[in-house]
């Protein structure tokens, strides 16, 4: 391998214009990604890379039964496949990508898989697709943009800010290093890290995932893009009318040296070393390692056969079963009955689980953390939704980032007026454990912090007796039911240690 | 293997971090003008006892020579009727100037209250800024070295709430720097007079700063009645929940630390109820005055006869004219009405 890449830099090739675009795409998705945070980039700019993703904006389109101008941007991506096939897993896929850059057994090592095993990644989009038609998106935690969206916004980014901070504080304690660091932070904050860094709830999971998919090239390179990956199954079965597609011409010699690159494993010994366009990403390495140049990829209109392992009718019924069941089950959960929580605002009215696409960008522009993805407490049919947990973030009195970068419109995208009337939820006060209810000592932190102009905190001044049997005046909070927004940063600031003495439940509905 | 191998990502992602870790590092280490090696006298508070055991504030301060100077100047300067500029100016102009408090080569940090970043300035919730961006100019004019402004928004981010309260454009236009407060820079700081905080988190270079100008917008606030420039000074420190017990002395302790050179009260709005996160017009009066006081006791007894208190109705006053940090005794001192 090391001789090849020493005779790749003397011969610039294909391969390194397509690890270019892959490198570059990679880091102008994640440069969004970061970007993508209240007050950095455009939210319509932001959200690009989700709607051009055609399996979340197909899936939406049928879950939601709407269709979005601004998903338009999918077909280009559809387009893109009608004309060079999985080209966008190859290419283009920023996790398709990050998997290129795992290492995997070479072939002589490899362990072969069944093919039948690639007609996993179909039944997962179809049963997706099934499930849309029935009103749910869950499955669209698979998707590999929402996958690494959610996994670098709650868990790596956040990771990363604490690392660098880390560094920061332990070169500011050298004085001589100060004026660096001073200048370093300027840089970084907070046009790259937030200033009051928020925390998420169980980014050792997000990590996990995303691991486990990486790991799993441990079995064979791009595992996931062979046997998983819905998005690419669905670009597959398009792929199967595409244009440019790969041919081997008389001059093989049935070396093998092709197969022996191919990363998703679909160039055939037993087939003249031919190949399924539902398979190949395009990515030239057979191309390049064919010694005899056996190998175009001349652009020519032809229907590709089906294979062994592509979706048939079976599938489909089968997918469709599933996905009933699936969802009856869902339907019968308590969840289902009761959901009590606290949803980014106006989301709740539009029908959230229905719409959203389980990308985690809300989370990432939210400033205060206060975002958060759905873990079970809204049972699994809403993992990965984006949830208000009051006690990490509040929702800002001057902030609608979230709704304005949902590339679909499952937070709406209101206006900072509408949305300051938006009702998230209402706060509740716990008077056994309110500092000036329970131990008759002075605080109005939760009042003082209301945002709401009139203030749906009131305070009472009364005189009881304390402990001691003094007579103390003391001010004590209430909540107004009809001003509060919900907006949980009475929550957040509440002094008392562990839960709040103030907090926020969700409106049912 | 197809595509990048890891050593290749690894190099380029090498590469990047150290492009972007690199510039900054090596632009810090350019040569600073070095700071002026001998501090002028920076101005010391009326009775003022220097505080000891604090080096890094009060740069070798010499009260003989301030007390020389003291009685030539009005204890406080109200300013009123006129446009926000010209109301510091006069109110400034009116206690000596500002060069009586910054000196040439001074590191100037001034302190607004930018409490939020729900509204505007005509919401007053947030101190004005072209009385902010007065101070800035008039800083620079006295010939500082540097002058940053800064606060430590409790609803809203920063950046937000520098944009929205419009002082970062004046505070730019006027050629001074925002600074976004480092989480690393709030540094635990013995309070050596303090009766109740004895220990507290404070922003370092507010203890570093030659000078330091408060300038509290007057506004409501449930527990403290009204915020004003003692209670301005929380945002410096980083536990806030913690001074809401026995608010008044904290309050009062803090400011024995910290000692700003000058506060300047905005009362070119002042906020009269739903204090201090505003958001209603009605609550607002426009009051166009301005008051300046190198007292920072003083500046807040007088502050409070704006909305018809009495100084000693401010438990921060009573605790901050018992400690010595300053006069609430309006009627004997010397006020210029300009």
């Amino acid at each position: 391998m090391r001789k090849g890449s020493l005779s790749r830099i003397r011969r610039p090739s294909a391969l390194w214009l397509r690890r270019g675009i892959q490198f570059g795409t990679l880091v102008a998705f994640l440069v969004l990604l970061v970007a993508a945070r209240r007050g950095g980039a455009p939210p319509s700019l932001a959200n690009l890379p989700m709607r051009l993703d055609p399996l979340t904006t197909l899936a939406h389109a049928i879950a939601a039964r709407v269709l979005l101008p601004g998903s338009a941007l999918a077909l280009l991506t559809l387009a893109l496949t009608l004309l060079f096939g999985r080209a966008w897993c190859g290419w283009l896929c920023p996790l398709g990508t990050l998997l290129d850059a795992v290492p995997s057994p070479r072939s002589a090592v490899r362990r072969t898989f069944p093919e039948t095993w690639r007609r996993a990644k179909h039944f997962l989009w179809l049963t997706l697709l099934a499930a849309a038609l029935l009103g749910n998106l869950t499955l669209l935690v698979l998707d590999p943009l929402t996958l690494v969206i959610r996994t670098f916004g709650a868990a790596l980014w956040p990771a990363l800010e604490r690392m660098v901070t880390a560094a920061e504080v332990a070169a500011y304690a050298l004085p001589p290093l100060r004026p660096a660091v001073e200048a370093l932070d300027r840089l970084l904050r907070p046009a790259v890290f937030p200033v009051e860094a928020p925390f998420y709830r169980a980014p050792v999971l997000y990590a996990l995932v995303l691991g486990t998919v990486l790991a799993l090239n441990g079995l064979a390179p791009r595992f996931w893009c062979r046997y998983l990956c819905p998005l690419g199954g669905l670009l597959g079965l398009v792929s199967k009318v595409g244009l440019v597609r790969r041919e081997v011409t008389p001059a093989c010699t049935h070396c093998g040296a092709c197969a022996r690159v191919c990363p998703t494993g679909t160039i055939r010994p037993d087939r003249d070393y031919a190949s399924d366009p539902a398979e190949c990403t395009m990515c030239l390495e057979c191309r390049e390692a064919c010694p005899y140049k056996a190998i175009r990829f001349p652009a020519r209109p032809a229907l590709a056969p089906m294979e062994a392992y592509d979706p048939d009718r079976r599938t489909a019924l089968a997918a469709l079963g599933v996905a009933a069941l699936g969802i009856a089950l869902f339907r019968s959960d308590r969840f289902t009955r009761r959901s009590p929580l606290i949803r980014p605002p106006g989301a709740r009215e539009n029908h959230l689980t229905a719409r959203c696409v389980r990308c985690g960008l809300c989370v990432r522009a939210c400033p205060t953390g206060a975002i958060q993805p759905a873990l079970l407490e809204g049972g699994l049919e809403s993992l990965w939704t984006p949830v208000l947990i009051p006690r990490l973030g509040y929702c800002d009195y001057s902030c609608n980032a979230c709704g304005q970068v949902c590339p679909v419109e499952a937070i709406p995208p209101l206006p900072l007026e509408e949305k300051r009337r938006a009702v998230l939820g209402r706060a509740y006060i716990d008077r056994n454990r309110c500092i000036p209810w329970a131990d008759h000592r002075p605080c109005i932190v939760c009042e003082e912090m209301c945002p709401v102009p009139e203030k749906a905190i009131v305070l009472e001044e009364v005189t009881v007796t304390d402990a001691t049997g003094q007579p103390v005046t003391v001010q004590r909070p209430r909540v107004v039911e009809e001003r509060c927004i919900g907006c949980g940063i009475c929550e957040y600031k509440c002094p008392v240690s562990g839960e709040a003495a103030i907090w926020v439940s969700a409106v049912e509905g | 293997m197809s595509s990048l191998d890891r050593r290749e990502f690894l190099r380029y992602c090498a590469l990047g971090l150290g492009a972007l870790i690199g510039g900054p590092v090596l632009a810090a280490c350019r040569p600073r003008p070095s700071p002026t090696p001998a501090p002028g006298p920076s101005f010391t508070p009326i009775p003022a006892s220097p505080t000891p055991g604090s080096p890094a504030t009060t740069p070798s301060s010499t009260p003989s020579a301030s007390l020389t100077t003291v009685p030539e100047y009005p204890h406080l300067a109200v300013a009123r009727g006129g446009e926000p500029e010209d109301l510091v100016r006069r109110a400034v102009d009116a206690l000596g100037g500002m060069g009586r408090f910054v000196r040439p080569g001074n590191d100037v940090i001034i302190k607004p209250n930018i409490c939020v970043a729900y509204h505007t300035y005509e919401y007053a919730a947030t101190t004005n800024p072209w009385v902010v961006g007065a101070l800035v100019r008039m800083c620079y004019e006295a010939g500082a070295r540097q002058v940053r402004v800064m606060d430590y928004p409790f609803g809203g981010t920063p950046e937000e709430a520098y944009a929205q309260s419009g002082i970062a454009e004046q505070v730019r236009a006027a050629g001074g720097e925002m600074e976004v407060m480092a989480r690393f820079k709030f540094v635990e700081t013995e309070i050596p007079e303090g009766l109740d905080l004895r220990q507290c988190a404070i922003y370092e270079d507010i203890l570093k700063a030659d000078v330091v100008i408060n300038v509290p917008i007057a506004k409501h606030h449930s527990l403290a009645r009204l915020t004003l420039g003692m209670k301005n000074l929380m945002g410096t420190i980083w536990d806030r929940p913690a001074m809401h017990r026995n608010l008044g002395q904290r309050l009062a302790d803090l400011t024995s630390r910290i000692r700003p050179t000058l506060t300047v009260v905005d009362a070119v709005r002042i906020l009269t109820a739903h204090g201090p996160t505003g958001g209603n017009l009605d609550d607002v009066r426009k009051l166009d005055t301005v008051i300046a006081s190198p007292d920072i006791v003083a500046a807040d007894a007088f502050a409070a006869t704006l909305f018809g208190l009495r100084p000693e109705d401010l438990s921060y006053v009573r605790a901050g004219a018992t400690m010595g940090l300053g006069r609430s005794d309006l009627e004997n001192l010397r006020i210029a009405e300009v």
